[in-house]
């Protein structure tokens, strides 16, 4: 790479490839998978289908590079993320992750909040790990807004060879607390669901509720649906026993996405990125396990300053 | 919230019914009369002597909205106070085989574990049991015994081995398989502690070997209930005996494989979907 020193190995590094068309990002791109390789490490390109033919003609081919569909990441970004984080933390060798995304040139604005939601959670779910993204934004194409948030959730710039920290990063914290973060307030709908929660043989019937919800206001997969009640569950348990009963679960769906809202009592909660770092053997591990099990876990302090209120959506 | 527990539908077999209080038990045996009335069994049930009235089995059905007048009447329910000749496996033979010779396609009997043990040694109690085991065996006879849930390990031992139709709460039923325990139903932080204490007894005469738990008939686990199971079986697997999680369901799989059991010290799932 001119001019700038060459990304660390054995670090977590999470970098903005800004480019203006594709030749610029084979170069940004094959510099980054050029360094992967001669770390030892596993070089993973995720693009659409046009994207990964162009890269392939340009990089050819390597035991230790594979290609991926960024559709296929963006079904279920966190549990993907989350399934990294375990490959990262469990392996019994050292492992080097390489992994290069190109968003899709029209996300629609579900998909936008996920992926932006994706950029920032990273940068606290790997954080620990030899792990390196590099995030590929075409500036001709891209939304300003997409660049701005691009900007805020990437450490490291690279831009025309060069790269340098980006003076606009927010650690996720920080982010979340952004207007760019859009963490969903309550639905504007009537609830599917809304009940209290005395104790935990109250459990087994919210599960229930939940389930039939699902299953009569929305399409989707079972396996989705599987996940999220297991989610809410460990939520409601969380609720129940680090917060303070009664606990209060609101549930709205819509064909395309559940939501549920799980309000305790207790004193609040200081950590709103708890259950994001892989757990201690002993600690606890409910909101972990929760947000490798739905499609995001939302975890804020409602009314401001008061009990925990966690929203969870497929 | 109303609070609704999911029982077993049929109650067949020779069944001990734990709980963990008195409204629990009130729920469970209620239902299970419920179920004996709806197919025709002739109804039985030992109580203590000196029962009080509000906590005598017909106050308990009429509690649940069970009318039971009738029945009484006509001689299908039937209630006989505790005597230790009322537990001798002679005299129960007996009783049933009157039932099933007048008419009723099946019998049905419960009563508490601590009625019981008013009358005789829990060691003596524990041989009627095996004997009570036998005397369901043809199917036409269920017995459901009730015990609370703050056991001693021994008496777990007794209990799961007694009992073939499983040791059953409100969410899970748990019963003999070869080389460990089936699980039916859901397990949660509501429910955990009975897996957990019934764990702790199997593991304990299973030393050394590999330990069983067919997972096929689980439709909810959570992390309590992972929790449970590698706390309980942690001396098992301690002493260097395998936990095979045979079969789990989607769910139950899912939350297994998020807490890293596939890869915990002497567990091992077969057949995951």
């Amino acid at each position: 790479m001119k001019g700038t020193e060459a990304i660390p190995a054995q670090t977590f590094t999470h970098d903005l490839l800004l480019h203006d068309g594709p030749d610029q990002l084979v170069d940004g791109v094959r510099a980054f998978v050029d360094q992967g390789l001669r770390s030892g490490g596993q070089v993973l390109i995720h693009g659409t289908p046009g994207q990964l033919d162009t890269m392939r003609d340009a990089l050819g081919t390597h035991a230790r590079l594979d290609y991926g569909l960024t559709s296929d990441l963006f079904r279920q970004p966190m549990s993907k993320l989350f399934a990294t984080q375990r490959l990262l933390a469990e392996s019994p060798y050292p492992v080097e992750l390489w992994a290069v995304g190109i968003p899709s040139p029209t996300p629609d604005r579900a998909m936008g909040t996920r992926w932006v939601r994706f950029e920032s959670l990273i940068n606290e779910v790997l954080a620990p790990y030899a792990f390196h993204a590099l995030c590929a934004y075409d500036t001709r194409t891209a939304p300003k807004r997409l660049i701005a948030t691009g900007r805020a959730t990437h450490p490291w710039i690279t831009s025309q060879g060069y790269r340098t920290t980006s003076p606009e990063y927010l650690a996720p914290g920080a982010f979340h607390c952004t207007a760019w973060a859009r963490v969903p307030g309550p639905v504007d709908m009537r609830p599917e669901v809304n009940v209290v929660l005395h104790g935990m043989r109250d459990l087994p019937r919210a599960r229930q509720l939940v389930a039939r919800a699902a299953a009569t206001g929305s399409s989707l997969p079972r396996d989705e649906v599987v996940g999220f009640i297991t989610a809410v569950h460990e939520v409601l348990v969380n609720g129940l026993t680090h917060g303070l009963p009664p606990v209060y679960l609101t549930m709205w769906a819509k064909p395309s996405t559940l939501t549920c809202r799980v309000l305790d009592t207790g004193p609040g909660i200081s950590d709103q990125l708890a259950g994001c770092t892989y757990p201690d053997p002993a600690g606890p591990k409910g909101l972990w396990l929760a947000r490798q099990l739905c499609g995001d876990v939302y975890v804020t302090n409602f009314p401001p300053g008061g009990s925990c209120s966690v929203l969870l959506t497929t | 919230m109303e609070w609704v527990g999911r029982w077993p539908t049929s109650w067949d077999g020779h069944l001990a019914l734990v709980y963990d209080d008195e409204d629990q038990r009130r729920a469970g045996v209620a239902a299970w009369g419920r179920r004996g009335l709806d197919v025709a069994a002739k109804i039985l049930y030992t109580e203590p002597a000196q029962e009080p009235p509000e906590r005598s089995f017909v106050a308990l059905l009429e509690e649940h909205g069970i009318g039971v007048d009738a029945a009484v009447e006509r001689g299908q329910l039937q209630v006989f106070p505790a005597s230790a000749q009322a537990y001798s496996p002679a005299w129960q033979a007996s009783v049933v085989e009157g039932a099933l010779a007048s008419g009723y396609p099946s019998v049905r009997w419960s009563g508490e574990a601590a009625t019981a043990w008013g009358v005789m040694s829990p060691a003596a109690h524990a041989d009627i049991e095996q004997a009570t085991d036998g005397l369901c065996d043809s199917g036409a006879v269920s017995v459901l015994c009730q015990y609370p849930s703050d056991l001693s390990p021994t008496t777990w031992q007794t209990v799961v081995r007694t009992h073939r139709g499983g040791v059953t709460d409100s969410l899970l039923r748990v019963s003999q398989v070869l080389g460990g325990l089936g699980l039916t139903g859901e397990v949660d932080a509501s429910n955990v502690q009975t897996l957990s204490a019934l764990l702790m007894a199997i593991g304990a005469w299973l030393a050394g070997t590999d330990l069983v738990l067919d997972l096929g008939g689980l439709t909810f686990m959570d992390l309590a209930g992972v929790r449970a199971v590698l706390g309980a079986t942690a001396a098992h697997r301690g002493r260097g005996g395998r936990v095979r999680l045979q079969a789990p369901q989607q769910q139950v799989a899912r939350v297994l494989a998020g807490m890293g059991v596939d890869t915990s010290t002497g567990c091992r799932i077969e057949g995951a979907p």
